[in-house]
């Protein structure tokens, strides 16, 4: 088929769709089965990505007439170029070249859209296309999906009579509760194993479009943050020495990510003095259903004390009772601090610390600057009032997650050193006598001189 | 190894075997030859290929000694730097507060006291070389405790800047002037290049890029350099070369006059 384009021959049906009529074309009876979730026809898609605010600088769909005045007579004798319809590099270096914009999508999607306005068929929706081996592998899914909802029911009707049942006859509190939480897990498993091989739910959530109220979605976000942004957090925490230092251990559970006003924090970037003297904010993603209480606590363990040799630990910051759950992420502290002010009853405050500026000596080695998110027990609102009495100097969190009964969900840190900005700092923070204090090394006299054969004794 | 070559008795025993008169000195010599040639063969050295005898066959043989083992024994007092123990490969690892060379030697990073010992949590099979700050302390330290660390740094209080104005201190980003904000409140620091100026415990000198602008405040007077005007040039060099010569007869005029010491 020389005379067809390349990219045509490549998308025309297969000859086992054209010999069997598919029933891919028309939707599968409606019945009782609820099917993997339909898109809507592409070309309506492409309507609604237009008319949604875009990141990108929104792209016209067709020249303009003004433009096409402007451009030169050769340019314009190319003809309509639609930058979600061109296919060949040759249209797409002039659609470049004409407009100035580039061509939206992959240029596999651009040909079967381009292919189907040509043929005059209405869009099909991504999973009907006719394509063999795909359809088989669909219905071989859809029967997945089918067994995995029938096992989910029996499952749960198990569990539910397990529930109603006497522990005496499940064989003892401990017993019944352990078959209750096993089972309960494995139906979690059945409910993420029902909708994983669905392409629809996977291009959701790679557009950004997943709601995180459902098991699916938190799932393949925990996956994701578990593949390379929680091993990468794992070893800063590690390797800057705050797990043994501040916490013994902790199994990071949450996404933390941190910023100050616009600009975003690595896990361990040095951040300049002036950045740091507002408040963070933090957007935290939980990857379990429900809301909890947290606190969060910004501790600071390089503070040099020169006259014991050593460092004292010095906390920064300290707020309970905020609430997260999977869609509620963000924590903006300045807005938290905001609010406690309008508030008059001191028990609805949830800042206990007020944020103390990050400051380091010159000369001094950098000091780490550690955020916990801990979990409060129960979901139960600690008394903020009770907490605010706590000592900045000497704070130990071993001690403080101890007594208030917290469990630590996750953490993440940025260091700070003396720079350009840090006098002005520790001025506006009332440490003017500190601005002219430096660290320099001790020096370390060497050991006495010892003859060799004093040294071999 | 050479291997003589002993003839076959009976070709001799044959060749004699014909009567021969034999004069007495040599009955002897006939009667062995006859029994045989067992009693004394004639040897027959042949030479074989030259091998390998010179050269790496047989080995390095030993050389000098390197010295290594443990530089300090456990308990010792030791300072960072100290190397702990010297060896090929690691035998030994680096621990707490030292650390490995690129010959593999363990040298100590902290002041304090050597420890040789085993961490299972670490690795199963490995044995390591650390340092404590207290004697009395033992490695290895308790898992998940918080790291025990020196600050080793002394706290200085700095002399202010120099560039002071009647009281008003120019701190980083903060300038505080007089509070009025004119124009007079905030100036610019007066610099004073060739005052003598040096930081605690120095010797009080003129700064270096100061003494090389001496020249811009003396009053020397440096003609311009013409390149080709040979008879400028010619003055400068006989000048020069006399200048020379003076200081050469007024040398050897001094050492005339002191007195030769005898050897």
């Amino acid at each position: 088929m020389a005379s067809v384009k390349p990219s045509l021959r490549q998308f025309s049906a297969c000859i086992g769709c054209v010999r069997r009529p598919s029933n891919g074309l028309k939707s599968l009876d409606g019945g009782s089965a609820r099917f993997l979730s339909t898109t809507a026809p592409a070309h309506e898609e492409l309507q609604t990505e237009t008319a949604t605010p875009v990141p990108q600088p929104p792209l016209p769909s067709v020249p303009t007439e003004a433009k096409a005045s402007t451009k030169p007579e050769w340019m314009q004798q190319w003809g309509e170029l639609d930058p979600n319809r061109v296919e060949d590099k040759r249209a797409e270096r002039r659609l470049i070249r004409r407009e100035g914009i580039q061509p939206v999508g992959s240029r596999r999607r651009r040909a079967a859209i381009h292919r189907s306005t040509m043929r005059n068929v209405p869009q099909v929706p991504f999973e009907q296309l006719p394509y063999q081996c795909f359809q088989e592998a669909r219905k071989f899914l859809l029967d997945d999906r089918q067994e995995k909802l029938k096992q989910i029911q029996t499952q749960t009707l198990r569990l539910r009579n397990l529930m109603a049942q006497d522990p005496a006859v499940s064989g003892g509190p401990e017993a019944k509760n352990a078959r209750v939480h096993s089972m309960r897990n494995h139906i979690n498993e059945l409910v993420i194993l029902a909708d994983i091989n669905d392409p629809v739910v996977k291009k959701n959530f790679e557009d950004g479009l997943a709601d995180m109220n459902k098991p699916i979605y938190r799932h393949l976000a925990q996956k994701k943050w578990e593949k390379h942004k929680k091993l990468v957090l794992d070893q800063r925490l590690t390797q800057m020495n705050v797990v043994p230092d501040i916490l013994p251990a902790l199994d990071s559970k949450l996404d933390i990510d941190l910023a100050f006003g616009r600009k975003k924090v690595e896990p361990g970037e040095f951040v300049e003095s002036a950045i740091s003297e507002k408040m963070p904010r933090l957007r935290v993603q939980s990857f379990e259903s429900g809301e909890k209480l947290v606190s969060v606590v910004v501790v600071d363990p390089d503070v040099p004390v020169p006259e014991k040799d050593g460092f004292k630990y010095r906390c920064h910051f300290l707020a309970s009772n905020i609430p997260i759950s999977p869609t509620k992420t963000s924590i903006p502290l300045i807005q938290i601090e905001q609010q406690d002010r309008k508030v008059k009853d001191p028990s609805e405050k949830k800042i206990a610390l007020p944020w103390y500026t990050p400051w380091a000596h010159r000369g001094a080695p950098y000091h780490r600057l550690a955020v916990f998110v801990l979990e409060q027990a129960d979901s139960k609102p600690l008394d903020v009032a009770h907490i605010a009495k706590t000592k900045r100097n000497d704070f130990i969190l071993r001690s403080f997650v101890d007594k208030h009964k917290l469990t630590p969900l996750g953490a993440t840190l940025f260091r700070t050193k003396w720079d350009e900005s840090m006098a002005g700092v520790m001025q506006r923070a009332g440490l003017g006598h500190q601005v002219d204090v430096e660290f320099k090394r001790k020096r370390i006299e060497p050991l006495p001189y010892k003859r060799r054969t004093e040294r071999m004794r | 190894m050479l291997l003589p070559r002993i003839w076959a008795p009976a070709r001799i025993a044959a060749s004699t075997s014909s009567v021969s008169i034999v004069p007495c000195s040599r009955v002897l010599d006939t009667l062995r030859v006859a029994r045989g040639s067992a009693a004394s063969p004639t040897l027959s050295f042949a030479r074989h290929a030259s091998h390998q005898s010179q050269g790496r066959a047989n080995g390095a043989k030993q050389g000098p000694g390197k010295r290594l083992g443990a530089k300090k024994t456990g308990g010792q007092y030791v300072i960072p730097g100290n190397i702990i123990f010297k060896q090929r490969g690691t035998d030994w690892f680096a621990g707490e507060n030292c650390k490995m060379g690129r010959d593999h030697c363990v040298y100590a990073v902290e002041s304090g006291y050597v420890r040789y010992y085993r961490d299972p949590m670490k690795h199963p099979k490995r044995q390591y070389i650390g340092i404590v700050f207290d004697k009395s302390e033992t490695l290895p330290y308790p898992p998940n405790a918080a790291r025990r660390r020196k600050l080793n740094m002394l706290a200085v209080r700095r002399d202010p800047e120099p560039a002071t104005l009647e009281g008003q201190v120019v701190v980083g980003d903060l300038q505080v002037g007089d509070g009025t904000g004119s124009v007079t409140s905030i100036r610019e620091t007066i610099r004073d290049d060739h005052v003598l100026r040096g930081k605690k415990g120095y010797a009080f000198r003129e700064a270096n890029w100061s003494i090389g602008r001496a020249g811009e405040r003396s009053d020397v007077q440096v003609k311009k350099f013409v390149p080709g005007d040979r008879w400028t040039a010619w003055q400068r060099s006989k000048a020069r070369k006399d200048a020379n010569a003076e200081k050469r007869k007024l040398r050897n005029a001094q050492k005339a006059s002191k007195p030769k010491r005898k050897r």
